[in-house]
C-alpha cells in the first residue's frame, strides 16, 4: 500500500485574509507537489524519490517557505535548511544554513549518499555542492517582492529583538510509503521571517523536524522549530509507536499536546508502514495533501 | 531521688534520637553526582606512555571535581555541566575548545550544546570558528536568545553581541593537532557499505568529544557536550552529533541525560541520546539496560562506534562504550570517585 502526504506549512491562516486567488495558488501548488510526488510511488519508484520530488517542487514554488520565495533573516537573506532520511537503513543527509543552493532537498540527498556525514552547514555546505558540481545560484534568486514585505511588516511591527516571539512559520516537507513498504520523510525551509543569521530550526535535525525508520513511522513537522528540537518532536512520534505501541494517531496527538504544555504551536504528517498517513497540527491551519493506493486524494488548508 | 537523674536521661535520649534523625537524613539527602567524558575511541595501554596516562587522568580529575565543586556547594546541576565542559575545553589535550582537531582547512571548527532537562531547555552552537568556550555561548544561546541553535558567523555575530570576546584561530591549533593534521591530510577515507570498517585509510583514533550530565540537589538533571568533530578529513562545514539535541546531547527530569561520543553520523540517525532516555522512560528499563541496548545493540547494529555517559533522577550512573576504551570519570554524594579510560581499568 503505498502513500504520501505533504505539507507546506502550519500557522495563523486566518480564512478571511486568504483570498479565494491566493488559497487556489496554494492549492495548486499542493496538488502538484501531490500528484508528481504520487507518480513516483505509482510508477514504482522508491519513497525515497517520491518525497525528493514532492520537495522539490515546493521548494520551485514561490508560494512556499523553502527555496525560492522563502522567508527571509532579519538582514534581509534567504537562508535555507533540509533533511532527508531513508527509513531502511536509517540513512539520513542534511544542510544549513545555506545561502546559493536553488533545491536543498538535492544537496541533503547528495550529503547523505555521497558523503560520509550527515549535516553540512554554511559555506562548508556550499564547498560540497560545488564539489559535487551543483551549480550555484545568487541569494537574490530566493528573494521575492512578498517576503520582502513580510519581512518589512516584522521589522517595523517589532524591535529586532531575540526574545520576541516569532511569526507564523512555514515550511514544507513529505513523508511516503512505497509499494515495497520503504519509508522515507523530507522537509524543506527558510525558517521563520526576520530571524537571526545562522538560525537554524528543527527542519535539517534529524529526529526533530524529519525522522523515518522503516517498520515505525516517517514524519515531516512545521511549526515554532525551537519547541519540535527540544521535545525531539519527530522520533518522539516514532519512539511512542515503536516502545509503547501507541497508534500513529495517538503518538502525533500526544506530541502536539505535549509542544502545546512547552508553549509550541505546529503540526505533523506521518506515515506507517500500513501507508496510513496522519496529518494533525495545533494552529489554526496547514496546506497539506494526502494521496494512496486506497484512492484517497485530498488537500486541504485549514 | 531519681528525679535529678531525668533531665540528663532525657537529654541523653535526645541527643541519641538527635543523632538518630541525622544519621538518614544524610541518606536521605536528594543525590549529586556528576559523570564525564574526554571522548572514546582506540585507548589503550599499548598506546600510552605512563606520563601521558597520567595526564589525561589529571585532566579528566580537574574537570571531574570543578563540576563536583559545583553540586556540593549547592549549584546547579546546569553550572556544574558547564563548568567541567569548560575545564575540558580549556585542556588542550582533548577534542574540544583550545586542542580541538582541525577540518581539512586546518581550522578548529567548533559545536556543543547544553540542555537543562527542567523545561526542558536546550542551546546550541555548531561549526564556530573564533568562541574560545562554545558551551559557554551555547549556554548564552539557551538564555539569551529564543532559539536553540546557532550556526558560523551568524553565532559569532550572536556571541558578539553577547559582549563574547572572540579569539583568532590560531588559539585552537596546537603542535600535537598539526602533526596529525599534516599526517591525514592526504588520507583517503572510503565509503563503508554495510557497516564495515573502512581500510586502512581510515585511521583509528580517539573520536575525542568532550561531555558531562549531572544531577543537583534540586532534582534537575543537564546534560553538555564540545567537540571539535571527526579527526580526520572533517569536511568544511560539517557537524556532528554534538550539538544536535537528542543525538549527542540530551537532557529531561523525566527521565534521564545523556551526553556521547562517537561516530557522529550514527548517533544522529539513531538519535542517540534521546533514544536512551525513551527507553528509560518509555520502555521501563533500567539506565544501565537502556545504555546497553542502545550501545551494544542498535549502534553495532549501524555500524557505529562511540559510548555515552548517563545519569537519572535517582543519581544511577552509566558510562558505556562498544570503542577501544574511553576517557571518563564519576563522582557522587554516596562517595563514588572513579577516573578510567580502559575497558577492564576496574581491575588495574
Amino acid at each position: 500500500m503505498y502513500a504520501i502526504a505533504i505539507h507546506g506549512g502550519a500557522g495563523a491562516v486566518p480564512r478571511a485574509k486568504l483570498s479565494a486567488a491566493r488559497e487556489q495558488r496554494y492549492r495548486s501548488g499542493l496538488e502538484a507537489a501531490l500528484d508528481r510526488g504520487y507518480a513516483v510511488l505509482e510508477g514504482g519508484g522508491s519513497s525515497l524519490d517520491a518525497v525528493a520530488t514532492a520537495v522539490r517542487i515546493l521548494e520551485d514554488d514561490a508560494a512556499f517557505n523553502a527555496g525560492h520565495g522563502a522567508a527571509l533573516t532579519r538582514d534581509g537573506a534567504a537562508e535555507l535548511d533540509a533533511a532527508i532520511m531513508d527509513g531502511r537503513q536509517l540513512r539520513a543527509g542534511a544542510v544549513a544554513s545555506v545561502r546559493h543552493v536553488k533545491n536543498p532537498i538535492e544537496l541533503a540527498r547528495r550529503v547523505m549518499e555521497k558523503s560520509r556525514h550527515v549535516l553540512l552547514v554554511g559555506a562548508g555546505a556550499e564547498e560540497f555542492a560545488l564539489e559535487e558540481h551543483f551549480t550555484l545560484v545568487p541569494n537574490q534568486y530566493f528573494r521575492t517582492a512578498e517576503r520582502l514585505e513580510q519581512l518589512e511588516f516584522e521589522q517595523r511591527g517589532e524591535r529586532v529583538s531575540d526574545l520576541v516571539p516569532p511569526g507564523p512559520p512555514g515550511t514544507v516537507g513529505a513523508v511516503a510509503c512505497d509499494a515495497a513498504g520503504n519509508l522515507a520523510a523530507a522537509t524543506s525551509t527558510g525558517g521563520m521571517t526576520n530571524k537571526r543569521p545562522g538560525r537554524v530550526g528543527d527542519s535539517p535535525i534529524i529526529g526533530a523536524g524529519t525522522y523515518a525508520k522503516n517498520g515505525v513511522c516517517a514524519v515531516s513537522a512545521t511549526g515554532h522549530g525551537e519547541y519540535f528540537i527540544r521535545a525531539v518532536a519527530a522520533h518522539h512520534v516514532c519512539a511512542a509507536v515503536e516502545y509503547r505501541g501507541l497508534s500513529l494517531t495517538q503518538a502525533v496527538h500526544e506530541l502536539l499536546q505535549l509542544l502545546r504544555a512547552l508553549g509550541g504551536d505546529g503540526g505533523l504528517i506521518a506515515v506507517d508502514r500500513e501507508g496510513q498517513i496522519v496529518m494533525e497540527f495545533s494552529t489554526e491551519g496547514m496546506f497539506r495533501g494526502a494521496r494512496d493506493a486506497r484512492g484517497r486524494r485530498e488537500i486541504a488548508i485549514y | 531521688m531519681s528525679r535529678p537523674k531525668l533531665p540528663a536521661v532525657r537529654c541523653l535520649l535526645l541527643l541519641a534520637a538527635a543523632a538518630v534523625r541525622v544519621a538518614p537524613a544524610a541518606a536521605d539527602a536528594p543525590p549529586i553526582a556528576i559523570v564525564i567524558h574526554g571522548g572514546a575511541g582506540v585507548i589503550e595501554p599499548s598506546r600510552m606512555t605512563p606520563a601521558k596516562e597520567a595526564s589525561y587522568r589529571a585532566g579528566l580529575a580537574a574537570a571531574l571535581d570543578a563540576g563536583y565543586a559545583v553540586l556540593e556547594r549547592g549549584g546547579t546541576s546546569l553550572d556544574a555541566v558547564t563548568a567541567a565542559v569548560r575545564t575540558m575545553e580549556d585542556d588542550p589535550q582533548f577534542n574540544a575548545g583550545r586542542g580541538a582537531v582541525l577540518n581539512d582547512q586546518g581550522d578548529a571548527e567548533l559545536d556543543a550544546a547544553i540542555m537543562d532537562g527542567n523545561g526542558p531547555h536546550a542551546g546550541a552552537v555548531a561549526s564556530v570558528l573564533h568562541v574560545k568556550n562554545p558551551v559557554e555561548l551555547a549556554r548564552l544561546v539557551m538564555e539569551k536568545s529564543r532559539y536553540v541553535l546557532l550556526v558560523g558567523d551568524g553565532a559569532e555575530e550572536f556571541a558578539l553581541e553577547q559582549g563574547v570576546a572572540l579569539v583568532p584561530r590560531s588559539y585552537f591549533r596546537t603542535e600535537a593537532r598539526e602533526r596529525e593534521f599534516e599526517e591525514t591530510r592526504h588520507t583517503e577515507w572510503a565509503p563503508r557499505a554495510g557497516g564495515a570498517r573502512a581500510g586502512s585509510g581510515a585511521q583509528p583514533s580517539s573520536m575525542g568529544t568532550v561531555g558531562a550530565v549531572a544531577l543537583d540537589r534540586g532534582g534537575n538533571l543537564s546534560a553538555a557536550t564540545s567537540t571539535g568533530g571527526l579527526k580526520t578529513n572533517k569536511h568544511r562545514g560539517r557537524v556532528g552529533d554534538t550539538p544536535l539535541i537528542g543525538a549527542g546531547t540530551y537532557a529531561n527530569n523525566q527521565s534521564c541525560a545523556v551526553s556521547g561520543t562517537g561516530e557522529g553520523e550514527y548517533f544522529i540517525r539513531g538519535v542517540v541520546a534521546y533514544d536512551v532516555c525513551a527507553l528509560v522512560q518509555y520502555r521501563h528499563m533500567s539506565l544501565a539496560e537502556a545504555v546497553h541496548e542502545v550501545i551494544h545493540e542498535k549502534l553495532p547494529r549501524a555500524g557505529g562506534e562511540g559510548g555515552v555517559i548517563a545519569l537519572d533522577p535517582a543519581g544511577d550512573i552509566a558510562m558505556d562504550f562498544n570503542s577501544v576504551g574511553m576517557f571518563r570519570g564519576a563522582r557522587d554524594s554516596r562517595g563514588r570517585r572513579d577516573i578510567a579510560m580502559y575497558r577492564d581499568d576496574a581491575k588495574r
